[in-house]
This record gives structure tokens, sequence and C-alpha cells, in this order.
């Protein structure tokens, strides 16, 4: 009976090796994991045998982490909620055991590994087949984009690139830019042209865009500014098959609002998507993701049918500082409190809400709400789950209009190129959201900043940008509750990077925490 | 030689018995008694004649003339008494180790389901706490406190030599329900290593053998014993009344909250809670069938619970049949189990939105358009709901009407089980004092249940048109043993050894579907939106062993004892599959030295015992292979139009070896005054090794951030005392009392990373226990308050434990653990002439328990989201605003649950000849009487520490009766 002890999995959801990568078809189920676990959480939607333990689930997701992290730590985000670690994300007063900064740790490493599993197995099924070598290199394109992400948010993080129980050594910044970079130029050739890939999967657009991101924070990264780059590698995606998306398909006068709703991956917001994480109500269901986005910030007055789902989680709502980015056209007498603007990116809401934020916790008043991401159609109608739970809206990691603004701000900080192209770059957005043009004269580095804050708020950016700008830590931009008081004061300049998780610290001898913690 | 004949009857009734072995001894020359008691043998004068039964004293008899007329006597004394060990069984004088025997006699009365229930309180160390006052409601078992921070707890249950399959059984509300407590004989608690070691991988949290009743040859006598019973509710949860509801959103609410308000007076929990009855009717026969000695039991148990509409019905059979062979060396033994139970379960969700249901709102709403029903006038009423602008739908985060949970979601299951076992004994001629044993045990249980929300029911969901559940569950789990014992005497020394092999397999195969209806505006079924699932979850794993053991007992003053025992596991690796448990053990009978003769003492015995024992325990299957597990069809992912399921890889490891306790036993069993007072004292010393827990891994080296590994190390150490006083024994009149006390200790003794634990509600993913090396497990991990002059909690002010001038997570400490440093069982009987009189009594002291349903109040809960919530009442004395993660995790919630809890006590009285000439008892019981503690919530006994929603616990009124005929 000993051969008995040698028991196999007889459940028909259990898979082994061979099973997995028998076939092209069987490894793009493989393949989708990679992507998916940047959108959903586990392998029972919307949850259910998650990825991550020890934090709840919804929590986990990557956008939504994404947003706590380089989002709500800015003036364009705060919370009522007081889940643990939560409110030390706006008064930047984390610690190195936050869940949130301990979460996203693992989540982008696991990222790594599912991608590092994929390359070193993928291989078997034939490098000469283009279908393999295209899956191949998206998967390294997935884990150079966690790396960047590692590197933007933790920098010291150990450099792995293939599957080993062994404890990883740590890297720094120099070395994981150089790998990134070197990853990034090395599956160019392999990925499919721009935007002839299937919708969803990433192409060359995607490798040009990282690095153009990459770049263009060269000196926070490396201490060596590489703006030249930034502008080459955006302006190649400028050029590319790409292309800003002008399709006002729901004819309220702007084609800004589209690149947000239900049905963002048809009604031509796609074709300015150069890398999108995938949703859907119905078959790709998770707390966080486009559902977050569109029930987080919904509550007080607003009403949950115009955002596609049946009720708010009242939440997230901005502060003035991302307010006070855009021109008003109408001020209220009596508060001095703006309360209209022709820039459509402006889309506050207002009703019952407070200009100025007396309270954060546990009130949802106080502070503009900001209407970005609904779960409707262009048509307005409610996306595909029936019953308001779970939203379609796909969201963009990458889109076009961050090229064009990489493009002007390494055009003005020496990076060669053409400020006047610059320019036109810039009232192209801001045409499209109804904005006025600017003259060449106000293109400064300031203005670009801002105009990010505008274009790409709530998607992301804000933290890194403001890094970027010198604007995080220091007294020299305050806004509300910054540093976790009212007026706003200057925190240490060791946040500019998160701590690394206490726990994994505790494990791998080879670490060292970051500086500050 | 002559033929000796001879009659044996039973010494307490003159009643011949029949198959009573009767051997000379020293040959092998031997017989049985037939059908009237008489046997008729070849022996010598001077010869011995050996004459023994089970359950009776074994007498050596010389031949001195003839008839010889032999009365046996029940064995229940002491010293004589027979223990149930692993394989075999020993008496109490030979025994090495510390084992704890409770017989019927002693067992718990009342209402009980479940077997745990009958021994709790009486046994020194073993903590036994029901998970809730749900009828028929699980049972968390420890022996000597937690030893495992992720594996299974509780013990190793072995029902007649078939150990019990670890997992929970679906549908189920306990395992352990498959067996009526009327069958149960004895149950045997295994505590230290010394005793466990011989079930090996399976006995690291200690072993409970179960011995059910058998029947003995004779006339055929028949018991019935029923019970009725009234279970009351005894306590609500402190929240605020309708009318000091009032007071705070007038006070503190804005024009909108006040406007809110409802007109009526509503205690939810009122509604929600009921007075319960229930019923218990066994009725068993035993005697012989051909002289074949047997036992058969029906049991019908009908018991509702407290929360409206929950209810366990349960039917239960048993089977036992024991013939003896070829002169009585081959004894076959034949066990059979049967058991159904329906049961109905009260959705438990009413509780907590009970608490928080707003008071002021009456439970129907004319307006409300989740229709409950309609009225005499035709007017259609619906529940109570807070509903959006239009009217519509429930608001997304208000709590669903209590009474729409009960009524509107049913949940059921049907589970069955068969736990049999054949066994037979063979002693081998040839080889005198050699016995083969092979046992070969079935253990099968299979589940049908579903839980189904009606359409009607209160959700935000738009277009919700009603859910189902269906699950079936079977799981298997097949038992082959097979060993040899060998014993003789030696002159005054006594030799005994076993050796054998033990195979067991376990698989379980579960299935579940999962259907969700949702609708288009125009009432037609959105196709898409509906959920329709299906989940299938199987596995299986093999445990094989071998196992042997020696024990030398010289002229009963010397007893030592060592075994081994080899165990391995499919669920590890090949390399680190075989794990080997030994154990050491001696005692020292020093009544029996001549020195003590005549002494003080009836008893007085000496114990010293090492042994190891390992885990895998509740550990999942194939954790050392690369596995990939598919997603359900909403977790796929889209590429193109197309949407793909996706194969995750698993996270790994393929280092996992046995959990290891090593326990040091010492103890002190003694008797005096006729063994009038009589106890025993062990101390103990337990380290558990290689602790497997879900630990954190680098991220980078793995699939997941969590695997199950073998990193911490555990430290329990305890005294435990238990006596026995029989204060009065007269022919008419007779007292005792029992008292047992445990101390225990439990340090995490190493540990590489900290791991929290204890989820908690308010706010989302917050825990309020931690692991950390050098203290107790489960302690909370907590901020420390900051009181005012008055001794009142600031709030949002707790210290800032690291000094860096910030509050956050990094300034929780370390305050107090879940677990009594102390527990302590008290029971006393009392007969006087025809009276019966029990009472049981438990305390803990030392336990501390988190009150979460106060530690979420705060009056800006009352308003927020645009609806008014219930809070508990406790803001009225913290007056806290806000709800805050500091609020919540302050250690002012955390409180000392110390308590004092009247069990059992129970009346009786008997009718010598009240039943056609038979005896009839009739008592009446009262259960769960009284609870002493300073603990502020609902019950300080609340298993792992955390008081969120509990299922209160009845006061429960028994009338019983028990008849022989």
């Amino acid at each position: 009976c000993h051969q008995d002890l040698d028991q196999t999995p007889i459940d028909p959801d259990l898979f082994t090796e061979i099973d997995v990568y028998a076939n092209i078809d069987e490894a793009k189920s493989a393949l989708a994991k990679v992507y998916a676990s940047m959108a959903l959480t586990g392998q029972q939607g919307p949850a259910g045998q998650a990825d991550i333990a020890g934090i709840d689930e919804g929590f986990s997701q990557f956008t939504r982490m994404l947003y706590n992290l380089n989002e709500l730590t800015t003036d364009h985000a705060v919370v009522g909620w007081g889940d643990p670690g939560l409110p030390d994300l706006h008064e930047m007063d984390w610690g190195a055991g936050n869940d949130f900064t301990e979460a996203m740790y693992y989540r982008l490493a696991q990222v790594v590994s599912f991608s590092n599993s994929f390359i070193s197995n993928a291989g078997q099924l034939g490098t000469e087949d283009a279908e393999v070598r295209s899956f191949i290199a998206e998967a390294r394109f997935i884990r150079a984009y966690a790396y960047y992400n590692l590197m933007d948010l933790y920098a010291n993080v150990p450099l792995v690139t293939e599957i080993t129980a062994n404890l990883p050594e740590q890297s720094n910044r120099q070395e994981i830019f150089a790998f990134i970079e070197a990853e990034l130029k090395e599956i160019e050739g392999d990925l499919k042209p721009a935007l002839s890939n299937e919708y969803g999967r990433v192409d060359q657009a995607a490798a040009q865009a990282l690095l153009s991101r990459m770049y263009l924070n060269a000196e926070v990264f490396i201490g060596e500014s590489k703006y030249a780059e930034a502008l080459q590698y955006a302006e190649t995606v400028i050029n590319s098959a790409y292309s800003l998306n002008t399709t006002d398909g729901n004819g309220n006068g702007t084609a800004y609002d589209e690149l947000f709703l239900a049905d963002n991956d048809r009604n031509g917001a796609q074709n300015e998507f150069i890398f999108a994480l995938n949703f859907d109500g119905i078959n790709a269901q998770t707390y966080g993701g486009s559902t977050f986005m569109c029930h987080a910030p919904v509550g007080g007055t607003m009403d949950p049918a115009f955002f596609g789902v049946n009720g708010g989680w009242a939440g997230y709502r901005t502060t003035k500082g991302l307010v006070e980015k855009f021109e008003s056209s109408v001020t209220a007498s009596d508060a001095g409190a703006p309360v209209a603007w022709s820039d459509a990116r402006a889309n506050f809401y207002i009703d019952g809400q407070n200009y100025e934020i007396q309270t954060i916790a546990n009130t949802f008043e106080d502070g503009y709400a900001l209407v970005k991401y609904r779960n409707v159609d262009v048509n307005g109608n409610q996306g595909s789950d029936a019953s308001g739970n779970f939203a379609d809206c796909d969201i963009p990691l990458i889109r076009l209009a961050e090229m064009y603004l990489n493009y002007a701000e390494a055009a003005v900080k020496g990076g060669g190129g053409s400020v006047a192209t610059a320019v036109t770059y810039i009232n192209e957005l801001r045409a499209r959201a109804g904005a006025d043009a600017i003259a060449q004269g106000d293109l400064t580095a300031q203005f670009i900043l801002d105009e990010r804050s505008r274009e790409l708020q709530w998607e992301g950016f804000r933290r890194t940008d403001l890094i970027r700008y010198g604007q995080f830590v220091s007294g020299s931009y305050l806004w509300p509750f910054k540093g976790g008081v009212q007026n706003g004061k200057a925190v240490e300049d060791f946040r500019k990077i998160f701590p690394l998780p206490n726990n994994v610290l505790q494990i791998n001898p080879n670490l060292t925490q970051n500086p500050g913690y | 030689q002559e033929i000796v004949r001879g009659v044996v009857v039973e010494a307490a009734t003159g009643t011949p018995l029949p198959g009573v072995n009767v051997v000379v001894q020293g040959t092998t020359r031997g017989t049985a008694t037939d059908f009237d008691g008489n046997f008729a043998i070849e022996a010598a004068q001077g010869e011995t004649l050996v004459i023994s039964y089970i359950g009776f004293k074994t007498q050596q008899v010389p031949v001195t003339g003839q008839p010889m007329n032999i009365a046996l006597e029940e064995d229940s004394g002491l010293l004589d008494e027979v223990v149930v060990i692993g394989y075999g069984t020993v008496k109490k004088e030979e025994a090495t180790d510390a084992v704890d025997v409770v017989s019927t006699e002693d067992f718990n009365q009342g209402p009980i389901v479940s077997a745990q229930q009958l021994i709790q309180g009486k046994v020194a160390g073993v903590s036994i706490t029901t998970g809730s006052g749900a009828p028929g409601e699980g049972s968390n078992v420890l022996i000597r406190g937690i030893s495992s921070l992720s594996l299974n707890s509780n013990p190793l249950f072995v029902v007649d030599g078939v150990p019990l399959n670890d997992g929970g059984v679906g549908g189920s509300r306990n395992p352990l329900n498959l067996i009526n407590p009327n069958d149960i004989e004895s149950m045997s608690v295994l505590k230290d290593a010394s005793a466990t070691s011989i079930y090996g991988s399976r006995a690291a949290n200690g072993v409970i053998l179960i011995t059910t009743k058998k029947g003995k040859a004779g006339e055929l006598k028949l018991n019935y014993s029923g019970i009725t019973s009234v279970y009351e509710p005894v306590n609500k949860v402190d929240v605020l009344t309708a009318d000091e509801f009032r007071n705070v959103v007038n006070t503190y609410g804005n024009d909108d909250d006040i406007a809110r308000l409802g007109t009526a007076s509503t205690d939810w929990q009122d509604l929600i809670y009921n007075s319960a009855f229930g019923g218990d009717h066994t009725l068993s026969a035993q005697g012989g069938i051909f002289n074949i000695p047997f036992r058969a039991s029906a049991g019908y148990t009908d018991q509702e619970g407290i929360l409206r509409g929950d209810k366990l019905e349960r039917v239960t059979g048993s089977f036992n049949l024991r013939p003896r062979l070829l002169n009585d060396d081959l004894l076959l033994e034949f066990n059979a189990r049967v058991s159904r139970t329906d049961n109905t379960f009260a959705n438990r969700e009413a509780i907590g939105s009970a608490n928080a249901f707003d008071p002021t709102q009456s439970v129907y709403d004319v307006n409300s358009p989740y229709y409950a029903f309609t009225d005499a006038n035709g007017t259609d009423f619906g529940y109570t709901s807070y509903l959006n602008a239009a009217g519509t739908q429930q608001l997304n985060l208000a709590p669903t009407n209590p009474i729409a949970l009960l009524d509107l979601v049913k949940d059921q299951a049907t589970v069955d089980r068969f736990v049999g076992n054949f066994k037979v004994d063979y002693s081998l001629p040839w080889v005198e004092g050699l016995t083969a044993t092979v046992n070969a045990g079935y253990d099968y249980s299979s589940s049908e249940g579903f839980s189904q929300t009606q359409p009607n029911i209160p959700t935000p969901s738009i277009g919700f048109d009603g859910r189902r559940n269906d699950y079936t569950q079977e799981a298997i789990n097949k038992l082959f043993d097979a060993y040899v014992t060998y014993n003789n005497d030696f002159g005054n020394n006594n030799l005994e050894a076993t050796a054998g092999y033990s195979y067991q397999q376990f698989e379980f195969d579960n299935f579940s579907r999962s259907e969700e209806r949702i609708l288009n505006a125009d009432g037609s079924l959105n196709e898409e939106a509906s959920i329709n699932q299906e989940f299938i979850d199987k596995s299986r794993n093999v445990l094989l062993s071998y196992f042997g053991r020696v024990k030398y007992d010289i002229n009963n003053k010397y007893i030592i004892k060592a075994s081994l025992r080899a165990d391995a596991s499919s669920k590890l690796n090949p390399e680190d599959r075989w794990g080997y448990f030994p154990s050491v053990a001696a005692a020292w009978n020093i009544h029996n030295e001549g020195f003590m003769s005549g002494g003080f003492f009836d008893q007085l015995k000496l114990r010293l015992g090492y042994g190891e024992v390992g885990n895998v325990n509740g550990l999942g299957d194939y954790n050392f292979l690369t596995r990939y597990v598919g997603s359900t069809n909403t977790a796929q992912y889209q590429f193109g139009t197309q949407f793909y399921n996706t194969y995750r890889p698993e996270p790994i490891n393929e280092d996992l070896k046995w959990e290891v306790g090593s326990t040091w036993n010492a103890g002190l069993d003694f008797a005096i005054l006729n063994s009038r007072v009589n106890g025993s004292v062990n101390a103990y010393l337990k380290k558990t090794n290689d602790l497997i827990a879900n630990t954190i891994v680098d991220p980078f080296t793995n699939f997941g951030n969590v695997i199950p590994a073998n990193i911490g190390d555990m430290e329990n150490k305890g005294v435990e005392v238990e006596l026995g006083v029989t204060a009065v024994e007269t022919e008419n009149f007779s007292w005792t009392i029992n008292y047992n006390v445990a101390f225990n200790d439990n340090t995490i003794t190493r540990l590489p990373d900290t791991q929290d634990v204890g989820g908690i509600s308010g706010g989302v993913g917050n825990t309020i226990q931690r692991h950390q090396e050098g203290i107790s497990p489960f302690s909370y991990f907590v901020y420390k308050q900051i009181y005012d002059e008055d001794g009142n909690p600031i709030e949002g002010a707790v210290a800032d434990i690291n000094g860096d001038g910030q509050i956050n997570t990094d300034d929780r400490y370390f305050y107090k653990d879940p677990y009594a440093d102390i527990i302590m069982g008290l029971s006393t009987s009392i007969n006087w002439n025809n009276w019966d009189f029990q009472a049981v009594s438990r305390a803990n002291i030392g336990n501390y328990a988190y009150n979460n349903v106060a530690s979420t109040s705060a009056i800006n809960n009352v308003f927020q989201n645009d609806i008014l919530t219930n809070t508990h009442s406790e803001i009225l004395t913290t007056e806290f605003q806000q709800f805050t993660e500091v609020n919540l995790i302050s250690d002012y919630y955390i409180e000392n649950a110390s308590f004092f809890r009247l069990d059992n006590v129970t009346l009786g009285y008997t009718l010598q000849e009240g039943f056609f000439g038979n005896p009839l008892r009739i008592y009446g019981a009262a259960n769960n009487l009284l609870v002493i503690s300073n603990y502020s919530g609902l019950d300080p006994e609340i298993t792992g520490g955390i008081d969120n929603n509990f299922y209160p616990r009845p006061r429960v009124f028994v009338l019983g009766l028990n008849l022989n005929f």
C-alpha cells in the first residue's frame, strides 16, 4: 500500500504544468492570468480563492491600490473610511506595517512571479511561432510594468527574473531601471505593431510608452535626466496607429468622458488605450477596478443610477487642490467657492458638498465629489450587470494623452523636440475637453504639471508627478490635510518612497528597510 | 482431575451470566458458561479457575468443592477499572499516563445532542466551549490549551477504534452529532503524549476515545430514556431602545436625520428570538440472541433554536453484536451506527441586523416594495427598508430588515452518516497470550443542502429575483488496522507487547451550484446578468502507519512502557513524508510497596512520561506539488471580444514536514480513606516544534505571499489537579464532590514573522489579534486607550507607543489573550433514598474578550449614509462621536471575561417498582442557570475571544424519564 502515499490531485479544477502548457490555446489561459492578476483579485470573481492573503480581497486589486498609493496620498483625493492604514495614506504618516503598502508590494511581486513562470514555461511551445514570441514578450512587458511600479513605489526591491525558492538579494533603482530599459528595448521586436494585437493585449507602443514614462522620471529614479529619450519615445507612440479619442458618443460636447464609460472598449476610446485593464460586470468581476471607481466616489445626493450602479460607497472625494487647477467660470458670491467650469475635465459634483474640508473621517460632504468613471454606455444604458453591482469600464494604465503631456514636458525641460508642437498637443487635449487654447508663452513646466493634474486626475500619476516636481513632501505646495493638518504641512523627505513590508524584511535578511522607516 | 461444575451469576442481581470465560490458570483448558450460567470443566483440586467476563471484575477461584457458585461483580472499582487506550485497554492501576475516563454515571445531563458536552467541565485541562446557543452546535475542544497556530487544534475522536475524519461535515452543525449520547458508555481523554503517541500523527491535540455501550448476553432488557425541554433566551445585546435612539438622533442629528425617525418602538431582538422546545427519546434493547450478546438502539431528537426557525431533527440507530466462536478464542465484534440529521438553519445575519436596525421603525411598511403580506383591508405591506429616492431599491449600505432575513432565507441540510467497524480478535492457540486483531472501519457521510433567498428580500441589487445555492458533500474515511498483542505473566511480572499496521484513506467530494436570477426592467429574465455557477472540490489523502508498544509490569509496583509509531502522510513530499514518534513512560505503585502496607494510602502512584506526536491535521493536500487552479466564469479575462478562463499557479511548499509535539508529563495519583478521597496531579511541559502556520514568504520566491510552512515553536506548560471526595456513603445516602483545576500557560517561542489574525467587523479587513514570538498566541494587538481624570476614555486619544510623534498602525501593542489561565470544574451529586441530585459548574479565570459589538459604536455611525443605524448603548457612556480605526482597535474594548457558570442542576426521583415492577426515574433539570462575570457583553464564553453577533446560549428547563423493563 505504500504507493498509495503518492496521491495526485483528483479535483477537476486543479491542473498540472503539462495540462497548462499542452498547447498554445491552453497557454493563452495562463497568459490571461498574467494580465488578470493586475485586474482581478482571485480565481473566483468577485471574491474567493484570493491571490493575496492577509488583506480584504477587494482592497488587493492593483488599480485600486495604485489609486490609494498615488492619488489618495495627494491633493487629488481624500477618503472617509476608517479601514486600517487607509487614513494614514492621505495624512502621509503611514508606517512600515501599513496594509496597503504591504499588499501592493505583494501584488506586484506576484505579478513578477506569474510572469516569470509563464516566460520560462511558454518557451516549450516553440519560439519559432510568432504568436508564442508575442505571448512571451507580453509577459515580459507586464513584468517590466510591475517592476516600473516597484521601482517607483519602493525603490529598493529584489530583481528576480526566474522562479526560485532562494531568498533574493536587494537591488536599487539604478539596477531596476537598467533592467526595465533593456527588457523593453529587447521585446520591441517580438511585440506586435501598434494597434495590431487583440484588444486588451499590449503591442510595441506599450513598450515605447513605458520607456517614455520612465525616462521622464529618470532624474528621480537614477539621478540623471533623460528628457531627450522621453521625448523621442513619446513621439514614436504619438506617430503610431494610436489616436486621441474624439468621438463624442453621448453628444455632451466632449469626447473626454467617453474614455471612462462602460463601453470604452468599443466607443472609440479604445484607440487611445495603449495598455488597459479589462473589466466586465458579468465575466470579470472584482471589488476593485472600475467597480471600485464607479461606487466608491458616489455618495451624498449623487444619483447612483447616473453612475450605472445600484448604490454608492460614499468614500472618496477630492480637495480644493485639484479644483483650483481649473479656471472657473462662475464663483458663488457668498463663499467664494467655484461652482462651474467650462473644462469638461472639471467634472465636480457640488450639490450638498462643501468646498472646504473640515472633516475627513466618516463624512462624505466635505470636499467636492468628482465624476470620473461611470458604468453606462454612450447611450446612458447601465453596463452588463443588470443588478448594478459590477462595472464594465476598462481602466487605461497608459493612454495616448499621457504621451502628449510627456512630449510637452520633455520639450520644455530641454529634451529637444519642438515647443510649438508641444503647444499643439496640449491644445488638442484642451480642445477635446472644451478648455481654452493656450499660447506658447503659457507652456511652463508648472503649467504642464497642472495640465497633467487636469487630464490624468485619478489615473494613478499624481504622486509620481509631484515627486518629479519636488512638490510631494515639501512645503512649497500644500493641500488640505497634507501631513494630517487642515491647512497642510510639509512632511519628511523619506516619504517619497514607501516602506518595504515589515513581514518580508523579517524573513529575508538580505533586505534592508528603506531609510526613515 | 475431575469435572468441576458451577454457575456464574451477576453479584448485584443474581442473574445467571452466559458466555463467561472459565479457564484453568496456567493451562489451555477453558470453557464458557451456557445460557443459564452453568459451566463444566476438567480441573483438579487446588487448581485455580480464572473467571472473566467483559465489564466485570475477573475472579480467581481455587477449586475446592462443587458445585462452585461464583458471583461476578461489575467492574467499576477505582483500581480495577479498565481504561480504553489506543489499540487496547489497560487496568487503571497499570496505567502510566495521564488518562481520564468519564463514564455514563458521571456524564452531564440535560438536553445534550453532542458527545463533547457530556464531559464539559469534568476533566482537568480540557476546555469545551460550545460555538453558540444553536441546537446541536459544535464545540471547540482544547486539551491543555491551544497547540497549533493554524492547523486543527481539536483532539482526535476515536469511536470504538475508528478515528473519525477531522474535517467538518457540510450541512452539519457538529461532526459528532452522528452519535446518540445515550449510546455512549464512556469517554477516555488521553492528554499527554506518552498516551497519545500511539496514535502518532493524528494525536497532537490529544485523543478522546469514545466507547459505546455493548450488549451483555442474558435476558432481553429494554431501556427507554426521554426528555422534553424548553429553551428560553436569557440576555439581549444592550443596544439603544427606541426612546434612547430618538433622543440621540434629536440631540446629534440634523433635520434630515430627525425626519427619518419613525414612530414605532420595536425591539428587534425580541422579534427574532423566541422560546424553543425540544425532545429526545432513545429506546435500547440488549441481551443475547442464541447466546450472542447484542445491543441495539434507536433515537429521535427534535430541537428548536431560540433564533426563530432554527431546528435540528435527528434519527439515530446503533447496533452491536459480539459473538464468540472457537471456544472463545475468536471474538468478533460488529458495530454500526447510522444517523440522519435534518437541519434547518435560521439566518444568523438577522442577529447583527437586529442590533443595527432602527428601533423606531415598525416591521412592515405600506411603502416598501418588498412584499410581505396583504392585510384584511386589501392593503399590501412590505418589509420596512431604507430605500433610494425613487423608492425602488434598498440603499447600498443599509442593514436589511431582520424579520425579512428570517422569513425569506431558507437554509436546510440533510446529513446522513454511517460509522461502522468489524473487528476480529483471535487468540492464537499455538502461543499462549498472543492475540491477533484486525479492525476494518468505515466512516461515511453524505450531506445535501441548500439555501434559498426569496425574490422579495430587500436588496440593493436591481432586478433581483431570488438566489439559490445547492450543495452536496460526501466524505469517506476508510480504516484498516491489523495488530498482534502478546500478554503473559512471568511469575509476578507481566509483559504486554503490541505491534501493528494501520492504513487510513480520507476522501471528500464536494459539489455546489449557485444560481441567482436577475430580471430586466420588463420582468423578463436577464440571462447575461443571472448567475449559474458550479463548483467541484475533491481531494484524497492517505495516512499509513506502523506502531509498536511494550509494557512491562514488575510485581505490580514498577511499570515501564515504551511505544513507537511511524506515520507517513500523502500530504507531505516523499522525502519528509515519514515521521517517527516515540514515547516512554514509567509508573511506580508506591502503595504496593511493603513499607506502605496497612498504611494511609489506598493508592499512591507516581508517573513520569515523555512522548512525541506529529500533526498535519487540517493541512491541505498536495501543497508540495506544482498545481494550477482554473478560474470561474466570473473571473475571466478579456482578449479581443472573447473572455478566457485563467490558470493560476498555486503557492507551493516542497519542504513541508511534520509538526512535532513533545510532552513531558509527571503525575501523582492517590486515594485515601478507603478511596473516599482520591485524586491526581499532573504537571506537563509540551513543546511543539516546526509548527505549521500560514506564513509570509518573500513573494518573489513563490506564487503567493502566504504559504503553509513549518515556522514556529510553541510551549505549553501547566498543572492539573483533580480531586474526588465521597463525603458521605451510607446505604441510603451518598454525596460525592468532584473538583478539577488546570493552570495553563502558552507561549510562542519561535516565529520569524508576525501574523495578524482575528478578523473583526467594522471597517474592512481589520484584525485584533497577532501571533508573535515571545507571547501567547492570539494575543490582542491594540491601541492603548488614554483616559480622562474621571476614568472615562478620551475619544481618539491613544498612546504613542513608539514615541515617534504620530499615531499609526505602528503604535499597537499586545494586551491580554482570549485563553483562560485557570479553568475549573466543580460538580457534585447526592443520592438520598430514591432521590438523586446533581450540579455541574465551571469557571474560567484570566480569559479576555474583545467586545466587537460595543467597539463599532459611535454617535456618528447612527447617521451614516443617509440612513439611521442603531448602535450599542456604550455610546451613552463614551459619547464617542466618530467611528475610527483607533477607537475600534482600542484596548478599552478588551475586557476581562472570567466567569463562573452553573451549567446544570438535576433533581431526580426513582420509583423502584414504578413501571410494571421495574425501576422508573423521573427528573427535572435546568441548564445554563447562572453566569457570574464582569464582562459587559452577552456572554463571556466566546470561542476565540471575539464577541460579535453571538447566537446567545439559552437557559434550558428539562423534564426527563428513564425506565428499564
